[in-house]
């Protein structure tokens, strides 16, 4: 008798068919699938209701692009032969297309049930387990694996790294071990080989035992079986300070010789030292003066140098410092030293050096001229001191520095970018952005200055004229730079765009762009899963435990939370006033808008039409035997954004971008503060309670959670009746620990203004409260207009918001408001009244137009990377 | 400043430094790829955090008979805020030692576009690259390459 049980009789085929199946499989395998489905074809004809092959055939249709029609089939199968792991095979790998990775396992589990020992199906598993994180599982997938091939290699190593992510370290190393009984003879220089001893000893080091991981490192360092040289000296001095031995020193030494620009090296030999940096600056000043005096070239030392040292010995070493930058011109100065302006003596003292390096190397200077480079550092100190003063809002002298250093050189593009920068801070968003655009056309073949051009551009709303700015360095192939930008997951440009919609009031498209951000980061996410096998297969263990660990932590990264927080706004602006939704939308369109999207529907029209013209030709011979793969192709169904801002649950949409930041970003106050305005609309208490307790943990006087505060106990004193328990009464513990009810709000939103009477941002937090109170609009006005006062430290952001806040209350003293900060802000312009604005906007467009966007300039301007002597020509 | 080796977390940075820089783009699985097969060769330079320079490199997987192991560069650049420190050089030299000692690398190479001078320069004068040919219709906009390389000397 078999072991396996006798195939049910809907699945036997006669022995023509049968050898038929047999093909169809091979031939799924080397993907020909114009014969595959021939052959598929074949079968069905004698059995038109055989499972395996209807499930075969349909998956054979999905890799052709077929998709709907492959996926009916396979459901078909499915239903003929319940109990063939081949039917759940096939659903699981289309499972698997779709990235619903947790169906796909449960597919396969099926599948697996009725053929327990088959090693694809297995290796799949595996692979589904890791993406999912469930470790323990895996950790039994791969016992299996081994036990049914022992002797491959990779098996091995599978199942190490499956204990070591389940936390099992112990048993990991074991694995790690009797693997390494195994091996006989391995070559020299064998670079698998020595990943996998790499992965042994941090395996060890993780395990603290550090003695036994020094002396593996060493003796496989000695036999070459080790052949990474850094990491080698990495983990020799890592491990040495852990033991405390006396050689620790020597081998933070040599890493240091080994690449003196790695700032981890010196830390790391400070550390081992026992130098605390703070406490004791002076011992490790001198340890940092020998390695200067070793290696002078380096910048580490030097520059750490300057943050330790104070009074006369920081200026002793600033001065070289400064001077040798600036006769190199090495632009990134100012950004260098920027971080040593929290100390005000610092800050003076670098102001001072560079005011008399400027007087000294000056045309007009009594100082008689002795070097060649004099004209240069003259220029770069210019440019230096005027990054300083923009920085210390000083706008005026700034931009007169210059002014002056344009008239002796007004080829440097750098020039224009700082005057850029310090118009854009200034809120002149028109100026700034043609002071770039003057930058980029000195060197048109520079992407640098092209991206931030069109930057600058979206800052000033000119959102067109920046997408063809862009479009000088994407693919000229791409429906538009942005889809370009978008596929080539460029971050900034999404975000930027994003927001530019926002300012514009386009909230559609905002969260277009926000989504697609979204979109990067489940991509990134997705990424892994072909590694979980080929790491394995390449033995680079270490990086990959570092893949895994990096996608678990993902969406901390910046971006993510910026267009988290940013759509999660529109979202609850959009719940609190549907309105928003339905509204203006098109309504603000300029006219050029307009017809580029009657442009865009017609190429759309077109595309749909060409498409199903090419169907339509393709369809009778369908003999393509291309293999389109079986993950779904992204379609963009919302061009426009509308579907997202008019969805029935913006709530629901926001909770999705926020909720992976509650354990990722907790020490966001800001991620604390969306978390709590979607919370309390969705009616989840307790963590809109906890978010708020968490954003007073990390700034209780932060304005913004002031607002919210006042917001939650209006919320709770308005509820036609209290939250039920068990929610309820923890509600109001955690809100009464933050405030205790009872206390008046008005009282408390005044006492709060009083406290932080000269900040504008509490200003305006105070009238948000006082708005969510129910005050009459006129009081909240005056309230804000206290923000002009002269005691009052106001910026244009503030401004910016304050103004948002009274248009959003309908308010008609916005016009007075815009006058008294034009006044206010001289060199601005975000406060003209709308006429003056776009007449701006006009000049702006037409001076950057003009010239037309040419991105080779055959050799008008020399980058400058070339131009090794910049006072050439210039010095006369 | 800190010239290290690139790790995982590094390599939105490095791409973002790439999309700034650079004509040629890629996906974060072509970067993933790079550091998970080769992740001793590519490094990053780093200042508070940021990314403000990159090598991306890899070794040559199609050796034809007879040829030595050979490194390849993917991508190099450098903001243009962070240029003048020699940061594209210091780069360059570590991944080369990381090449040559342990894929035992003869040599390394790279592509570049006919039209990028700035490029051209940086490979040839700065770093000592020399160009071998052409290549034609490399890119795929139908634009040129040279193809350059650089011999590595070994112990």
């Amino acid at each position: 008798m078999s072991k396996k049980a006798a195939a049910p009789s809907n699945r036997t085929l006669a022995s023509k068919e049968s050898t038929l199946f047999k093909e169809l499989l091979s031939l799924y395998e080397n993907k020909q699938l114009k014969k595959g489905l021939k052959t598929a074809d074949q079968i069905l004809k004698k059995y038109p209701e055989h499972g395996e092959t209807l499930c075969m055939k349909g998956l054979v249709l999905v890799h052709m692009g077929r998709r709907d029609e492959g996926i009916e089939l396979v459901r078909k199968g499915i239903r003929m032969d319940l109990t063939s792991h081949i039917v759940w095979h096939v659903f699981g790998l289309i499972q698997k297309g779709e990235k619903k990775y947790e169906e796909a396992l449960k597919s396969y589990m099926q599948a697996l049930r009725f053929d327990k020992e088959n090693m694809n199906l297995l290796r799949d598993v595996a692979q589904l387990q890791t993406q999912l994180r469930l470790y323990d599982g895996l950790v039994e997938t791969r016992h299996m694996l081994l036990r049914l091939r022992p002797t491959v290699r990779q098996h091995w190593i599978a199942l190490a790294v499956a204990y070591h992510l389940s936390g099992n370290l112990a048993e990991a190393k074991k694995v790690v071990v009797e693997y390494e009984k195994t091996l006989k003879n391995v070559p020299h220089y064998d670079v698998e080989h020595s990943e996998m001893l790499l992965y042994h000893v941090r395996l060890l080091e993780e395990l603290e035992q550090y003695s036994e991981a020094l002396t593996l490192l060493d003796v496989s360092a000695k036999d070459r079986a080790i052949v990474d040289k850094t990491a080698i000296m990495e983990f020799r001095a890592r491990l040495l300070s852990k033991l405390k031995s006396e050689e620790a020193e020597h081998a933070w030494k040599v890493l240091v010789e080994h690449n003196p620009e790695c700032y981890d090296y010196y830390k790391g030999y400070m550390s081992n030292q026992n130098l605390d940096l703070d406490k004791n600056p002076a011992e490790a000043l001198a340890v940092l003066r020998e390695f200067s005096a070793q290696f002078p070239k380096a910048n580490v030392p030097r520059r750490l140098s300057l943050s330790l040292a104070s009074g006369e010995e920081f200026k002793a070493l600033a001065q070289p410092y400064l001077l040798s930058a600036l006769k190199k011109g090495i632009p990134s100065l100012f950004v260098d030293v920027k971080s040593l302006y929290t100390d005000p003596a610092k800050m003076k003292c670098l102001e001072d050096i560079a005011e008399s390096i400027r007087q000294d190397t000056s045309p007009e200077s009594s100082v008689p001229s002795s070097s060649s480079t004099e004209p240069t550092t003259y220029l770069w100190s210019l440019y230096f001191l005027a990054q300083h003063y923009s920085y210390l809002s000083e706008h005026t002298k700034a931009l007169d520095l210059l002014d002056t250093a344009m008239s002796h050189t007004p080829t440097l593009p750098e020039l224009y970018t700082c005057r850029a920068r310090t118009l854009k801070r200034a809120g002149d968003f028109y100026g700034a952005s043609r002071a770039m655009e003057d930058a980029r056309r000195l060197d048109g073949q520079d992407r640098f200055l092209n991206t931030k051009s069109a930057k600058y551009r979206m800052r000033a709303g000119l959102i067109d004229e920046a997408s063809a700015l862009l479009g000088l360095f994407t693919k000229k192939d791409a429906p538009s730079p942005g889809a370009d930008l978008e596929e080539m997951q460029s971050l900034f440009y999404l975000q930027e765009e994003g927001d530019a919609h926002r300012r514009a009031g386009k909230l559609n498209l905002a969260l277009r762009k926000y989504t697609a951000v979204q979109r990067v980061f489940d991509d990134y996410e997705d990424d892994q899963y072909d590694f979980h096998g080929y790491s394995l297969r390449k033995s680079t263990i270490n990086i990959y435990l570092n893949v895994l660990n990096w996608e678990d932590h993902l969406r901390s990264h910046p971006s993510y939370i910026k267009a988290a927080i940013a759509a999660s706004r529109i979202y609850v602006d959009v719940f609190d006033d549907p309105k928003l939704a339905s509204g203006n939308v098109d309504g603000n369109s300029t006219d050029a808008e307009k017809k580029a999207k009657k442009k865009a529907k017609k190429a759309h029209q077109k595309e749909k039409e060409d498409a199903a013209k090419k169907a339509a030709t393709a369809a009778p011979n369908n003999s393509s035997n291309e293999d389109k793969g079986l993950d779904v192709p992204f379609k963009d169904e919302d061009p426009d954004g509308m579907k997202l801002l008019s969805s029935p649950e913006p709530l629901e949409l926001a909770w999705k971008l926020l909720q992976p930041l509650t354990t990722l970003a907790q020490n966001n106050i800001e991620v604390c503060i969306a978390i709590y305005d979607v919370s309390i609309r969705r009616k989840k208490y307790l963590q809109a309670a906890q978010a708020l307790a968490r954003a007073r943990a990390l700034d209780s006087e932060y304005p913004d959670l002031h607002v919210r505060i006042v917001h939650a106990r209006h919320f709770v004193s308005s509820l036609p009746e209290a939250i039920p328990p068990p929610v309820g009464p923890v509600f109001n513990e955690t809100l009464d620990k933050i405030l205790p009810e009872g206390v008046a709000l008005e009282t408390y939103n005044s006492q709060y203004l009083q406290t932080h009477s000269t900040s504008a941002n509490a200003i305006l937090a105070a009238a948000q409260a006082s708005r969510v109170l129910g005050a009459p609009l006129q009081e909240v006005e005056n309230l804000l207009f206290t923000a002009l006062g002269d005691g009052v430290q106001l910026d244009i952001k503030t401004a910016l918001d304050i103004s948002n806040f009274l248009k959003k209350v309908k308010s008609s003293r916005v016009d007075e408001l815009h006058q008294a900060l034009d006044t206010k802000f001289t060199i601005s312009t975000a406060f003209k009244a709308p006429e003056e604005l776009a007449k701006l906007r006009e000049l702006t467009v037409s001076t950057n137009m003009n010239g037309s966007t040419e991105k080779l300039d055959n050799g008008t301007a020399v980058p400058i990377e070339n131009e090794a002597e910049l006072g050439k020509g210039v010095s006369t | 400043m800190n010239i290290r080796r690139a790790r995982i977390e590094d390599l939105p940075g490095m791409q973002a430094c790439n999309l700034r820089n650079l004509p040629e783009n890629y996906s974060m699985k072509y970067y993933l790829y790079h550091c998970v097969t080769w992740p001793s060769v590519s490094y990053v330079a780093e200042v508070q955090g940021r990314i403000v320079g990159y090598i991306l490199a890899k070794m040559e997987e199609e050796i034809k008979e007879g040829e030595q192991p050979h490194g390849h560069v993917t991508s190099i650049s450098v903001l243009r805020s962070y240029r003048r420190l020699g940061i594209a050089k210091k780069l360059m030299l570590q991944s080369q030692e990381s090449m040559a000692t342990i894929y035992r690398a003869s040599h390394v190479s790279l592509h570049v576009r006919k039209s990028n001078r700035a490029a051209l320069s940086l490979y040839r004068d700065t770093l000592g690259f020399e160009v071998q040919g052409i290549e034609q219709k490399y890119y795929a906009d139908g634009e040129d390459a040279y193809s350059m390389r650089l011999m590595l000397k070994h112990e």
